[in-house]
């Protein structure tokens, strides 16, 4: 990467900027049918009532729940990779880091919307926030939800207020090279950014604070996500570990996401140079790790089940073992432990085919996951006549479809409108290694 | 320096070694360092600036202390609107009040983070984009120099001979 000029990444990047294809348009238009479709889907929901979905006696927590856990998750690895690793000083994040952060926005976002989706009569939902009121009816702070409402909030700030400020300096390149009207928008974005020592200095040190708030509250997001089915005392998911599971699960889809993305981003725009086969191939050696935690979890769920002598619990493992939830369960197993072994293979981690389809398995495989949690417990807990199953209606569906559709939407106008990739950063690893030799 | 007719030189460094030489010798000179500009923060540069710690971090800390306190009482407080007890916690249950506490403690250093910015550097900053050199966004570093018009070929020679590629303004 050393032999980059600060000059050749600024083209290679501003060139993504360029007015699109119609290929693009015809590509954000099918996305936005798909949003469409979602949307129909939830005012379909709204007008005849959450009875249309299929969430009932005992399984009341349904696809909706699995959406929302499942885009948190994805959102994870982007804070990890922005982060974490900035203060681990990684250098090969500087690459992958705008486009993780961006993804961390845009799960967010989706994410957020479920429990509104989940919560059947959405006008309701002020019910939620610590409004002064004349009911004298406040939110129970001791309610793992409401930690969530605070958690989920909190990160979606935090995330659009740090991804904001790392594209300052980058917007202040694109408004330098732009004309006209963009001109005129990007010298608003920018800020009067000039890049001022003056400037760096707080700037720096902002940002590095940044990254220090956000590594805890990542952390934290995902735990008090895992609180939800924890505090609760149903079987399967009333257990300590759940926390360091959820949070090791998340970044784990999270990274597999972000090979989903990077791959084609990098052979779209021609980013080879920039996003290398090496960045690659140590976020494919991160996905082994979190994989090896993911797979350890679920073997110490079996072991303490077995251990404890409960039956109940015993019965819960069983029957996603080798029960009514077989099929789904290792799937799981498989796509989020077994396969990923292979990037211990370099041959694996360095074919880009191979990248990409192990990337897809475990985002399918992740999904399985909280498909496994939260429908399993409540189908099966403690009184057998009570046991129940769930298949979700065309209504989930359609709102599922939505929620992918929105993702890559937001996705897609941010590649074509805004900086993909975090110039600054890139200058400033070219330099570091530069000055290394 | 003879202000009446201040003219600011600029001088374009590829190498932040030598803006930082270049740095060094104006502070030791006679002539005024206007500017210096670069496209990545530089600890080298830094230094020759002789720059402070930014004090954001200030900023940060009291948000933050903020923060814990108002999610810590926005809880117990809420609770005691609402005395009931609940899967059995007390209603002052201190534990997990601690949650909301770190969550409001996060985001409202992040606020006082962005609060700090905002005031130390002065955003937004329109101001400073008249005159403003637009290689010092992309690969170059810059150094501007104010000057008396006639000292202006000394400023021009003493950065060329510095390794800078010079640009005039007034």
């Amino acid at each position: 990467m050393a032999n980059l000029t600060f000059n050749e990444i600024d083209n290679t990047v501003l060139k993504t900027l360029e007015p699109p294809t119609r290929t693009y348009w015809a590509l954000v238009a099918l996305l936005f049918a798909g949003i469409v479709v979602g949307f129909a889907c939830w005012v379909y929901q709204i007008l005849f009532g959450i009875g249309v979905a299929g969430q009932n006696n005992p399984v009341n927590w349904g696809t909706y729940l699995i959406n929302f856990v499942f885009w948190v998750g994805i959102a994870h690895s982007g804070t990890l990779i922005s982060a974490i690793l900035y203060l681990l000083r990684a250098g090969w994040r500087n690459p992958i880091a705008r486009a993780a952060e961006t993804m961390t926005v845009f799960a967010v976002m989706t994410a957020g919307l479920f429990p509104f989706i989940h919560l059947g009569r959405v006008w309701m939902v002020y019910y939620m926030f610590p409004i002064p009121n004349q009911r004298t009816l406040w939110p129970n702070f001791q309610s793992p939800l409401m930690f969530d409402v605070v958690a989920i909030s909190t990160y979606f700030t935090v995330s659009v207020l740090f991804w904001y400020t790392g594209l300052v300096p980058d917007l202040a390149i694109v408004r330098d090279r732009a004309t006209g009207v963009r001109k005129k928008v990007f010298r608003v974005l920018s800020l009067g950014w000039t890049g001022k020592y003056e400037q760096w200095r707080h700037y720096s040190r902002a940002y590095l604070l940044f990254a220090a708030l956000a590594t805890p509250l990542v952390i934290s997001v995902h735990s008090v996500v895992s609180w939800d089915f924890a505090l609760g005392v149903i079987p399967g998911w009333h257990t300590t570990i759940f926390a360091p599971y959820f949070v090791a699960g998340a970044i784990h889809s999270g990274l597999a996401m972000v090979l989903t993305l990077m791959i084609p981003l990098r052979k779209i725009f021609h980013y080879e140079r920039i996003i290398t086969g090496k960045v690659l191939e140590r976020v494919a050696q991160t996905i082994v790790l979190t994989g090896l935690i993911v797979g350890f979890a679920y073997g110490t769920e079996q072991f303490i089940a077995w251990y404890s002598q409960n039956t109940v619990e015993m019965e819960i493992f069983r029957f996603r073992a080798v029960g009514g939830f077989a099929l789904s369960f290792w799937v799981m197993v498989i796509c989020n432990t077994i396969i990923p072994l292979l990037f211990f293979f370099k041959r694996f981690r360095t074919s880009i085919f191979w990248l990409f389809t192990i990337s897809i398995l475990i985002n399918i495989g992740m999904w399985y996951e909280r498909y496994v949690i939260i429908i399993s417990s409540v189908a099966h807990d403690f009184i057998p006549h009570a046991w129940g199953r769930y298949f979700p209606t065309w209504v989930e569906f359609g709102i599922m479809l939505g929620s992918f559709s929105l993702f890559f939407f937001l996705f897609f106008l941010f590649v074509k409108h805004l900086p993909s990739i975090s110039m600054t950063e890139m200058k400033e690893k070219v330099h570091e290694e530069a000055a290394h030799g | 320096m003879d202000n009446a007719n201040p003219v600011s030189v600029t001088g374009l460094f590829k190498d932040e070694s030598k803006a930082a030489a270049a740095i060094k010798s104006i502070r030791e000179s006679a002539w005024q360092l206007a500017d210096v500009r670069g496209p990545i923060p530089s600890e080298m540069i830094s230094q020759s600036l002789a720059v402070k710690k930014s004090p954001v971090g200030w900023f940060t800390l009291v948000g933050g202390i903020i923060g814990f306190i108002t999610g810590y009482l926005l809880a117990a407080f809420t609770s005691l609107r609402w005395e009931l007890i609940v899967s059995g916690k007390p209603v002052m249950a201190y534990i997990p009040f601690f949650i909301v506490g770190f969550e409001f403690t996060v985001l409202f250093s992040v606020f006082g983070n962005v609060a700090g910015l905002i005031l130390t550097m002065q955003l937004p900053a329109y101001r400073d984009l008249p005159g403003y050199s637009t290689p010092a966004s992309g690969e170059d570093f810059a150094v501007v120099v104010a000057c008396a018009e006639e000292e202006t070929e000394s400023v021009q020679r003493m950065l060329a001979n510095q390794g800078a590629k010079i640009e005039l303004g007034h």
